[in-house]
């Protein structure tokens, strides 16, 4: 079911009430705003995390990904139970540690070596591990970051508002995004 | 008559009414036949070149917590996106400046520890006091000879290696000063410096403590002792240590002993202080009530009738909370007085009296012997008052605990300021509608204790009484052991393990560091450490990450130092100590390039460092790092060659060092062999690296335990438990291994087939079926005498000539 336009969203808290820095804070966009940053994009790849492991319906929504088309880097683990469900990530063992290092990087080609990736979709993350990463990219790099997790990651360039006191809704935007691309 | 003499060898004939003062005498140096080194003392700049090495490699990742800065009064500056503040400083730069600062605040706090150890005793024993750590162990102090270049005999020589330690912190601070370096890799280097240093104070903290206190001197078999809530024996007054400093809480231990009264009294202990407490006392004369995120479980649930206070990491507001529960403190380290007034001149009565009272809630006495005789006469004293009826069940009645769950209103502000993010609003939702407390209960298990949440609470909710009270049972009768602290690594063991962890055929060395900044609940330290153990690789621990260890028990009801042995040895865990004993884990490595290898210690920093970056597949492991002595002892590591793999906390340090496998002109060796510059295989790939999930942990620290020197035999080992590690945790193959793999025989046997014709359809490598060999593909062939080296002149010592280009 997709979210009407009737649904009144939460507000975009931040997930960590000190995590405040002085330059932009993301976007809260609804979810056919992160399916059109999505299907506009030339290299969009899906960044999954350790809460895959945690959370059946995050998986099921990589998987609607990847039908898209949409490649993933698995990371945290999540690429076993990605593998299980017969996908294959472009990468499973490089944490999002390295895959931000990599993003960093102007002249890396992506893991397929098809060329730097322009936007990046985070799904599944300890929200403070995140928000460090999403920070380095903010600073350091061009790249287009959109968080699609419950908690609202400020240091993205967009994100999902915060979802945390509404797992339903946060389940129905997730499906909208998926079925918008 | 008197005369002072300078320094140097003097024969006095007819000694006659002479009085000689004598700086200091150079020792006739007959039995240390090693030549110096190109590093003795260095100083800021003198390994700026390796430094650069590693840092060319493994490039600097910042990761800003803040975009802007405040540090001087032409701020506040706005340095995002890179922007430059008005000194002219970027923000990478600015970071890498804020981790030097971290770093000098880490080596200081082990510094000022390691000062007032070897002053204090130097006064109590002499500064002949002999550096004696048992038949096992001739190299006393690695790092020291390392960095130094000195073999420090007795407690006085130690002097001068704390008087360069120093020296060289204050100019590391001095360059963090606004206005000075402009490039982000001389702060790294300066960090990195800084971070050695704060190795080599480790060690004169440890080492002095260990030969002056008699603490255990590198026996694998140390006793275990008792560890957790449950092991406290609530019939006796109860004494609680908290800190790093255990010289003031030692004559506590002594004074007991000499009265005979040691079994009157329950003491125990937080932190470090706890460790090196079970050190002293060896018989189970203290305990360990657990690690640093205990103190507000341990004082909130009234248990101790005095608290005996030392140094770092412990609660800011450790007054406030005793207070609050009325339990007398005795504040000692001039480094947190806590506002106490100092008695140390009054006597001994007069501080008891006033603490029993509650005329005080707190003094700061910084006399050791004085703390030994109070602690006691006060926890008698408090004890007699409530006649071991505390009120220690954090909430006087249920109904108490329930009128405060039903207080809550999901507001979610405690939520949102949690370090973990911990879904306390569901807890109490849960609670309040079930009446069932396991969500609550639940969050125990994670829960650092660290009282944001209850600040941020509209309502004023006790949250922390709430989720202990929650969990209460199982909370307070947790019981465990831990090993006591051994200190070193014998030279014998060494001798025995040198050789396979060069080699390859022992796969790693893991150890086990650091806080509890967790990301997850304490039992997965457990699950992490012990597939290594099973695994038959050498797990060494330390500090709170031991005490943990020392609580987390299998289904038998073992921890893991009741199931393994303590031997520095495959298949076993070994527990170090505390903070400073962590010195002997980067002691042990140095060990290992001196023992098995001969290579020369003595001023030699660089080459050693080289060796185990090369050789030695030791990675550091913290899964919960948070203080700033962290920061310091992760990079000191990273500067010796030791990658450390944090936990995502670990990400807030800011900097993280993260090479870049795809990039093949990064990796490179000079081969002393072939006498040719060479490109190799990308390991280990990182530092400084975090993990998410404990499944990413475990693969990640079996990956960077691959070295360039392993042996096809050692290399065939490692990539078979990274691989089967991958499969198991991570559903496939590691997308990286064909990297690792230089001929067939570095193929993990079982597999073998399969791979090699992944190689081949997958890879584009040649293989020859007949031969069952790899024609092409690898980055380099396997070579048996491969020599390897990144510093150029390790490699004309060994090669006779210049390196080539
Ligand atoms: S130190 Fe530099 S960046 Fe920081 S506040 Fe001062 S001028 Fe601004
Ligand atoms: S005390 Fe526990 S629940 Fe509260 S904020 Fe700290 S970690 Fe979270
Ligand atoms: S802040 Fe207090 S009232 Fe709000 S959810 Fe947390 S415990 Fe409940």
């Amino acid at each position: 079911m997709a979210v009407s336009k009737e649904d009144k969203y939460p507000i975009a808290r931040r997930y960590q009430i000190a995590d405040i820095q002085v330059s932009r804070e993301a976007t809260a966009v609804k979810p056919n705003v992160v399916a059109n940053l999505i299907k506009k994009a030339k290299r969009p790849v899906l960044v999954t995390g350790g809460k895959l492991l945690r959370e059946e319906k995050l998986v099921e929504v990589a998987e609607k990904f990847y039908s898209k088309g949409i490649p993933i880097i698995a990371t945290g683990g999540s690429s076993r139970v990605l593998i299980e469900k017969g996908i294959k990530p472009q990468s499973s063992v490089f944490t999002l540690h390295y895959v931000t290092q990599f993003m960093l990087d102007e002249d890396w080609k992506g893991f397929d070596g098809k060329g730097p990736y322009d936007v990046v979709i985070f799904l599944g993350f300890l929200p403070y591990y995140l928000s460090r990463m999403l920070s380095a990219l903010k600073h350091f790099s061009k790249m287009t970051t959109i968080s699609i997790d419950e908690f609202y990651q400020p240091h993205a360039k967009f994100s999902f508002t915060n979802l945390t006191a509404n797992k339903e809704l946060y389940y129905r935007m997730l499906d909208e995004v998926v079925n918008g691309i | 008559m008197a005369f002072e003499l300078k320094e140097g060898l003097f024969v006095v004939d007819e000694l006659k009414n002479v009085s000689i003062k004598i700086g200091k005498v150079i020792e006739e140096e007959e039995e240390w036949t090693e030549p110096m080194g190109p590093t003795p003392k260095p100083d800021i700049l003198a390994l700026r070149k390796w430094d650069m090495k590693l840092l060319e490699r493994y490039e600097p990742f910042y990761a800003p917590v803040q975009d802007f800065c405040n540090l001087c009064t032409m701020g506040p500056c706005d340095l995002s996106m890179n922007k430059r503040g008005a000194c002219g400083i970027d923000l990478k730069t600015a970071k890498a400046r804020l981790v030097t600062i971290a770093c000098c605040i880490g080596a200081a706090s082990h510094g000022g520890h390691a000062r007032h150890m070897i002053d204090h005793l130097i006064k109590e024993f002499g500064e002949d006091f002999p550096i004696d750590l048992g038949g096992d162990v001739n190299i006393e102090a690695p790092i020291i000879r390392t960095v130094i270049g000195i073999r420090p005999k007795t407690l006085g020589d130690l002097r001068e290696a704390m008087e360069w330690a120093e020296r060289e912190l204050m100019r590391v601070l001095h360059a963090t000063h606004i206005g000075n370096e402009e490039s982000l890799l001389d702060y790294e280097s300066k960090a990195m410096h800084v971070s050695m240093v704060d190795h080599v104070v480790m060690e004169i903290a440890d080492i002095a403590q260990i030969v002056a206190y008699n603490m255990p001197k590198a026996e694998p078999d140390t006793p275990l002792v008792d560890t957790g809530f449950g092991v406290i024996d609530k019939n006796k007054p109860v004494i609680v240590v908290v800190g790093h400093n255990v010289l003031y809480s030692k004559p506590v231990l002594d004074y007991l002993e000499e009265m005979g009264r040691l079994e009157d009294f329950e003491i125990a202990g937080l932190c470090c202080t706890t460790h090196d407490m079970a050190r002293v006392g060896g018989k189970g004369s203290s305990k360990i009530f657990g690690p640093i995120s205990y103190q507000l479980r341990v004082i909130r649930s009234g248990l101790p009738d005095v608290m005996v206070s030392d140094e770092q990491c412990i609660r800011a507001d450790l007054l406030e909370a005793c207070k609050a529960m009325g339990i007398p403190l005795i504040a000692t380290s001039d480094a947190a007085v806590r506002g106490l007034p100092d008695v140390s001149e009054w006597p001994v009565e007069k501080i008891v009296d006033a603490l029993v009272s509650g005329k005080l809630p707190g003094v700061f006495l910084p006399d050791p012997e004085k703390v030994g005789q109070v602690a006691p006469l006060v926890a008698e004293g408090v004890f007699k008052k409530h006649g071991g009826e505390r009120k220690y069940r954090f909430f006087a009645t249920d109904e108490d605990l329930w009128n405060e769950i039903n207080k809550c209103t999901q507001c979610m502000n405690c939520v949102f300021t949690c370090p973990h993010n911990l879904r306390i609003d569901q807890g109490m939702e849960h609670a309040q509608k079930t009446k069932d407390l396991s969500k609550l209960a639940k969050l125990e298990e994670q829960c650092i204790a660290c009282m944001k949440c209850e600040q941020a609470c509209p309502k004023s909710i006790k949250i922390i009484n709430v989720i202990m009270a929650s969990n209460f049972e199982r909370l307070y009768n947790k019981t465990g052991k831990t090993r006591v602290g051994r200190g070193p690594v014998q030279d014998t063991e060494i001798r025995n393990v040198g050789q396979p962890i060069v080699m390859g055929q022992i796969p790693g060395v893991i150890a086990a560091v650091g806080c509890i900044n967790f990301p997850d609940e304490m039992k997965s330290l457990r699950e992490i450490i012990e597939e290594f153990i099973k695994r038959r690789y050498i797990v060494v621990t330390s500090g709170c990450h031991a005490m943990d260890l020392g609580m987390i028990k299998d289904e038998d009801g073992q921890t893991v130092f009741e199931k393994y042995p303590g031997n520095f040895d495959a298949g076993c865990i070994t527990n170090m100590g505390s903070c400073v004993a962590n010195s002997h884990i980067a002691g042990a490595a140095i060990k290992i390039a001196n023992i098995f290898a001969m290579r020369p210690l003595r001023g030699n920093y660089a080459e050693i460092a080289d060796y185990v970056l090369n050789r030695v597949g030791a990675v550091g492991f913290s899964w919960g790092p948070y203080s700033h002595k962290a920061a310091a002892i992760a990079t000191g590591f990273n500067r010796l060659g030791v990658p450390v793999v944090v936990g995502p906390h670990g990400t807030k340090y800011r900097r993280a060092y993260i090479g870049k496998y795809y990039k093949p002109e990064k990796w490179w060796v000079y081969d002393i062999k072939t006498r040719k510059k060479m490109n190799i295989e990308p390991a280990p790939d990182s530092l400084l690296i975090a993990v998410e999930t404990k499944e990413e942990a475990i693969v990640q620290l079996a990956r960077l335990c691959i070295r360039p020197n392993d042996t096809s035999l050692g290399r065939q080992i490692k990539l078979t438990h990274y691989l089967e590690l991958s499969q198991k945790y991570l559903g496939t193959l590691p997308d990286d291994w064909p990297i690792y793999v230089r001929s067939e025989a570095d193929l993990p046997l079982r597999m073998k087939e399969e791979l090699m014709h992944i190689l081949e359809s997958e890879h584009g490598w040649k293989i020859d079926w007949d031969k069952k060999k790899i024609v092409e593909g690898p980055i380099r062939p396997f070579d048996a005498g491969f020599n390897p080296t990144l510093v150029e002149e390790v490699y004309e010592k060994y090669a006779g000539e210049k390196p080539p280009q």
